[in-house]
């Protein structure tokens, strides 16, 4: 389909998406990629077992996403009973990301979403978090990263060989909803 | 007479930090992140049922002073804003804080997504084992890295303990630091043969090749000053190694490369 085309189905869907009244949204399948920086390494530590859940009401939609902390895959086991351990994931087992999508975000090819994201028992903020939205028939798949830090959630960097990782985090987010 | 005063001392000081209380500070948000002005909020310890309320000022802030140490669940409610329920455990004597941001109504809840209640459910008992173990293998790291240092010079020192170049001061030498590693390393050994074990995680990645190897170097390790004395001996009595004994070099060659290899299968990514 050309550049065009697409455009016009987007434009013409979201609004669907976004300001349909009680509609029911449900997170149909998702990876979620946190990124850490290392002198010696990079890690990146996947997730496909997030669950999630969007309702439209009078022009205003909230999603829940919810991902055990326990879900994430760096390929390496004692790297992440590490990360767990510094996350504190298993007392604060879940991440969960909340954000409210207003009617007038439809008229936006990019979507710029104010999230709350709950990890390790702390509450951060993140304010027009830009993600790209792509249109499947009933479906829609948005992308995009958050730009978290550890300190956002008083994690302290973890230290391989007593040298300890970068701040950043960032969580990539590849996520399709089915509308129901 | 200073003993017995010491005791009661003891006593009176544990007896007063059991019923020491804890506190339970934070802010409590709406939705879009400002501050939830006169929120209740509501602390319900999960073992004796007993419930705390306090109400949050202009700020958003709410601050429970003296609670009894425990687990709590802790629920803030605003009306026409939200609601948001979450977990805290105080501790005696301590001060935790818990920031909660309000769930507006009507908009999904965690319940909803069909998450299994074990999946949901906070064990503080398994952060404590994973905090234990995460502090001895860090242990295990660091003292693995300063064994390192012995280790190769007692390589280095192999030369003027065997062969034709070979003293009885080199021989010396090379015993005390073979024997400082191997205390080195056998207490490294411990922090990650003790270190608390988490059920339900099986091995994978490049920690196999590190523990595998840690068989080829722990055998070696144990050999190696066996073998080493038993040259020792033969050399301190004017004749050539052999038997057995002339396998110390060989084996303490490969336990180096194998120790190598394991400090490097951690260290680089493959």
């Amino acid at each position: 389909m050309p550049i065009a085309g697409k455009s016009l189905s987007a434009l013409l869907w979201l609004p669907a998406l976004l300001g349909a009244a009680d509609a029911q949204w449900i997170l149909e399948q998702s990876t979620l990629t946190y990124h850490i920086s290392h002198p010696l390494h990079q890690v990146d530590g996947a997730s496909h077992a997030a669950k999630g859940k969007g309702a439209c009401h009078e022009g205003q939609c909230d999603f829940l996403v919810a991902v055990p902390v326990k879900s994430f895959n760096s390929g390496d086991s004692n790297r992440d009973l590490h990360m767990i351990q510094v996350t504190r994931g298993a007392e604060f087992p879940m991440v969960t990301v909340r954000f409210r999508v207003p009617e007038s975000a439809a008229k936006q090819t990019t979507l710029n979403v104010d999230l709350d994201v709950e990890f390790a028992g702390q509450t951060a903020h993140y304010k027009q978090v830009p993600f790209q939205p792509a249109i499947r028939g009933n479906e829609a798949g948005i992308s995009g990263a958050i730009p978290t830090k550890m300190t956002d959630f008083k994690i302290t960097p973890p230290s391989l060989l007593a040298i300890p990782t970068k701040d950043e985090m960032p969580i990539r987010v590849e996520m399709t909803w089915r509308r129901m | 007479m200073l003993p017995v005063k010491s005791a009661l001392l003891c006593l009176l000081l544990s007896v007063g930090l059991y019923g020491q209380a804890g506190s339970l500070s934070g802010v409590v948000a709406g939705p879009a992140g400002t501050p939830a002005a006169n929120a209740k909020v509501s602390a319900k310890n999960r073992a004796t049922g007993q419930s705390f309320d306090t109400q949050t000022g202009s700020d958003g802030k709410y601050n429970f002073a003296d609670l009894p140490p425990g687990e709590y669940e802790i629920t803030a409610s605003a009306p026409d804003i939200g609601e948001k329920t979450s977990a805290a455990t105080v501790a005696a004597g301590g001060g935790q804080t818990l920031d909660l941001t309000l769930t507006p109504p009507g908009a999904p809840s965690l319940r909803d997504l069909g998450f299994t209640p074990d999946q949901l459910k906070s064990n503080p008992q398994e952060q404590v084992r994973l905090d234990k173990r995460t502090h001895m293998l860090k242990t295990h790291q660091k003292l693995g890295l300063i064994t390192t240092g012995p280790l190769i010079a007692t390589l280095i020192t192999s030369a003027r303990a065997g062969g034709r170049n070979s003293t009885s001061s080199g021989r010396e030498l090379h015993a005390i630091l073979g024997g400082s590693t191997a205390a080195l390393y056998f207490t490294t050994a411990s922090f990650a043969i003790f270190a608390p074990k988490i059920p339900g995680t099986p091995t994978r990645g490049p920690i196999r090749i590190h523990k595998a190897l840690a068989w080829v170097h722990g055998t070696g390790m144990v050999l190696t000053p066996i073998l080493g004395a038993m040259a020792y001996e033969q050399r301190n009595r004017g004749e050539k190694v052999h038997g057995l004994a002339s396998l110390h070099g060989g084996v303490a060659a490969v336990t180096g490369i194998a120790y190598g290899a394991a400090l490097l299968s951690v260290t680089i990514k493959f």
